[in-house]
């Protein structure tokens, strides 16, 4: 994994969204943390969805499929 | 010597236990055999000699020194029991096959018996093993082959064997379970009965064989059929339906996905077996609209193939009750049409429900282009794909042509699914894109620029750029995380799903801090978001996914850090 996080680049998209918000010291990186959790979701359920079609790629299928059900599942 | 035989050897055949019964039977009993009448009690004279001829008819796959030498015995004695004989092929046959035709029993008798007419038999039977007899002719060439030895014994009746194996070969080649009795000579049924002795045995066997062979190949070649035929309509889809850009999104993948059904025969992923559904559904609409006449027989193989796969696959689908109710009404046209045996009939009447279905779903989808994708949930798209299959239900029950009248009804319904399955797809694919693609493409080159331009130019700044995530890390992390090769149009897909998730997030942050009475987002907030999405439990504490997933710098940014020399290391 990258030593580096982008936290600029994840203030802004932030910041892009709702700029009225502001974010404390650190925040952006448990941000950061979510969204890293959040790919490692999808990537596990692309990955289960992969295995059920026997294929050994990821297919954007798969990922389609797979996003449906994480990002319901990460609304909170 | 058939006491001899009969004591000596075990026996093999049902007849066994009556062959010590009637063994003083015998010469009493070889004129009424002669007649033909198909008594048991007349089958049981002769018992003596058809089972000896029995155990030696088993006897010869094993034994065949002994049992030739038994056959000379036997034909030595039973040359003048000529009559004797025909009886005894009679009872002997009737007895091992149960066949009731006299004909049959002739022939099967004649098979082990004759030792006068084994060398001529020999013939007819070698041929005969190029039917469908396997066993049996591999059996009866053994008994040639013994017999063959004899064949010198008996010359004149040779000749009558010549007759006879005509015939028989005429019995043989009907390769009919119950040959009917249409010669009157004693000879003739001596012949007949000799091929239908390993006719009757293995004519059940070779049914169930040839039925089970004939029912493989049908459907796979039903199903080589029907993967060219829905290449071919699939192409043929993309021109003819007015969402050209929808279907061919969907069309180019469903013969890349049937092939891989073909292949693979599994499809157990809901998310799959829908997108997989609606293709093949599309399939046959495709096909519906090209030839109406001839794509009723091209459902029949795609619901064939799409049978075999799904009902092989799909359990949970509720498919194969599709498959029943709508097999009923495909198997009067299936059976009338292709006068398969019973066996094949069933398999249609499956492969009709699922055609039925798909006629359904290919009328919705094909009438009904212009239905929008609807935003529907993953819930709303459940219900309307449960409607879709109790419609198809519905329309499987009732008459094929009935089912065309509740196309239009059944098709907005069916429509709606591949329009829900296509919603996301293309909402993440329609809506995104517009506005990821042309900022990304942007963001890498306009990071160049700012540092090039201002400093010879000074001009202001070009880039409003947005702020993205780099692609190479999305990239990265998320092939960290799936450890398998992903395609580049997975990533896009990613990329759009990171976007809307971004969304949702900074809505989730800001409902939480402005619960809680503030306007800057607190790491509280986040630990009450990543509980509530399951991520922090309290088996997995906020700490430990920093210290999973973060390197040192940044756990120690988080985390408040014990460090010899009494130091505590913290984020305040």
């Amino acid at each position: 994994m990258k030593a580096t996080v982008p936290r600029l680049t994840l203030r802004k998209t932030l910041k892009k969204h709702k700029p009225q918000l502001r974010l404390a010291t650190n925040v952006d990186l448990l941000v950061h943390l979510n969204f890293l959790l959040f790919l490692h979701r999808l990537a596990e359920e692309a990955r289960t969805n992969a295995f059920e079609d026997k294929s050994k790629i990821i297919k954007p299928e798969h990922t389609i499929s797979a996003a449906k059900v994480i990002l319901k599942k990460s609304r909170g | 010597m058939l006491k001899r035989v009969i004591q000596s050897q075990p026996q093999v055949s049902p007849l066994a236990p009556r062959i010590s019964n009637h063994e003083d039977k015998q010469e009493a009993h070889a004129e009424v055999p002669s007649k033909r009448v198909s008594s048991m009690g007349e089958l049981q004279l002769p018992d003596v000699a058809p089972e000896n001829r029995i155990t030696v008819f088993c006897m010869t796959k094993k034994r065949k020194k002994l049992s030739i030498s038994e056959f000379e015995r036997a034909a030595e004695r039973r040359l003048p029991q000529y009559q004797g004989k025909a009886a005894v092929k009679n009872s002997l046959a009737q007895c091992c096959i149960c066949c009731h035709s006299l004909h049959m029993s002739v022939g099967s008798l004649l098979a082990p018996d004759t030792v006068e007419k084994r060398g001529l038999f020999r013939r007819p039977k070698i041929r005969r093993a190029v039917d469908m007899q396997e066993f049996e002719g591999r059996v009866e060439q053994y008994m040639l082959k013994s017999k063959g030895q004899n064949y010198l014994v008996d010359s004149p009746s040779g000749i009558r064997t010549s007759i006879l194996t005509s015939d028989a070969e005429m019995m043989m080649n009907t390769t009919e379970l119950f040959v009917q009795p249409q010669l009157h000579e004693q000879s003739q049924n001596k012949s007949a009965l000799e091929p239908q002795l390993s006719n009757l045995k293995t004519s059940a066997e070779r049914s169930l064989i040839s039925d089970a062979d004939q029912e493989e190949a049908r459907l796979e070649g039903l199903v080589s059929g029907v993967s060219t035929n829905e290449k071919r309509y699939s192409k043929s889809s993309r021109l003819d339906h007015e969402h050209v850009d929808r279907m061919t999104h969907i069309s180019p993948q469903t013969p890349a996905k049937q092939q891989e059904e073909k292949q693979d025969h599994s499809h157990q992923s809901n998310g799959m077996a829908q997108i997989s559904f609606t293709e093949e559904e599309v399939v046959c609409t495709a096909e519906h609209g090209a030839n109406a006449g001839y794509s009723e027989h091209l459902e029949k193989k795609l619901s064939e193939k799409a049978d075999l796969q799904i009902t092989a696959a799909r359990d949970n689908r509720g498919e194969t009750e599709m498959a029943p109710s709508a097999g009923e009404e495909l198997a009067e046209g299936s059976i009338g049409a292709q006068g398969s045996p019973t066996a094949d009939s069933e398999i249609t009447k499956g492969i009709g429900a699922e055609s039925l279905g798909r006629h359904s779903h290919a009328f919705s989808s094909f009438r009904k282009p212009e239905m929008t994708p609807l935003n529907e949930t993953d819930e709303q798209g459940g219900e309307l794909q449960d409607q879709a299959v109790m419609l198809e239900l519905n329309s499987s029950v009732e008459e094929p042509a009935e089912d065309e009248a509740e196309y239009p009804a059944s098709q907005e319904v069916s429509m709606k699914t591949p329009a829900f399955v296509r919603a996301p797809a293309s909402n993440l694919l329609l809506s995104k894109p517009r506005v990821a693609k042309p900022a990304s493409p942007r963001s890498p080159v306009q990071q160049l620029q700012p540092k090039v331009l201002p400093r010879r130019l000074g001009t202001s700044e070009r880039k409003p750029r947005e702020p993205q995530i780099p692609r190479s890390w999305i990239k990265e992390a998320f092939r960290h995380f799936a450890k398998m090769p992903v395609t580049t149009d997975a990533y896009r897909i990613v990329e759009k799903c990171c976007e809307r998730y971004f969304q949702q997030l900074s809505d989730d942050l800001e409902a939480y801090t402005h619960h809680a009475g503030r306007k800057t987002v607190e790491a509280a907030d986040l630990e009450v978001l990543m509980r509530r999405q399951g991520l922090v439990t309290d088996k997995t504490s906020l700490n430990v996914l920093i210290e999973r997933h973060f390197p040192l710098q940044y756990r120690k940014l988080l985390i408040p850090v014990a460090v010899s020399g009494n130091k505590v290391i913290s984020s305040s």
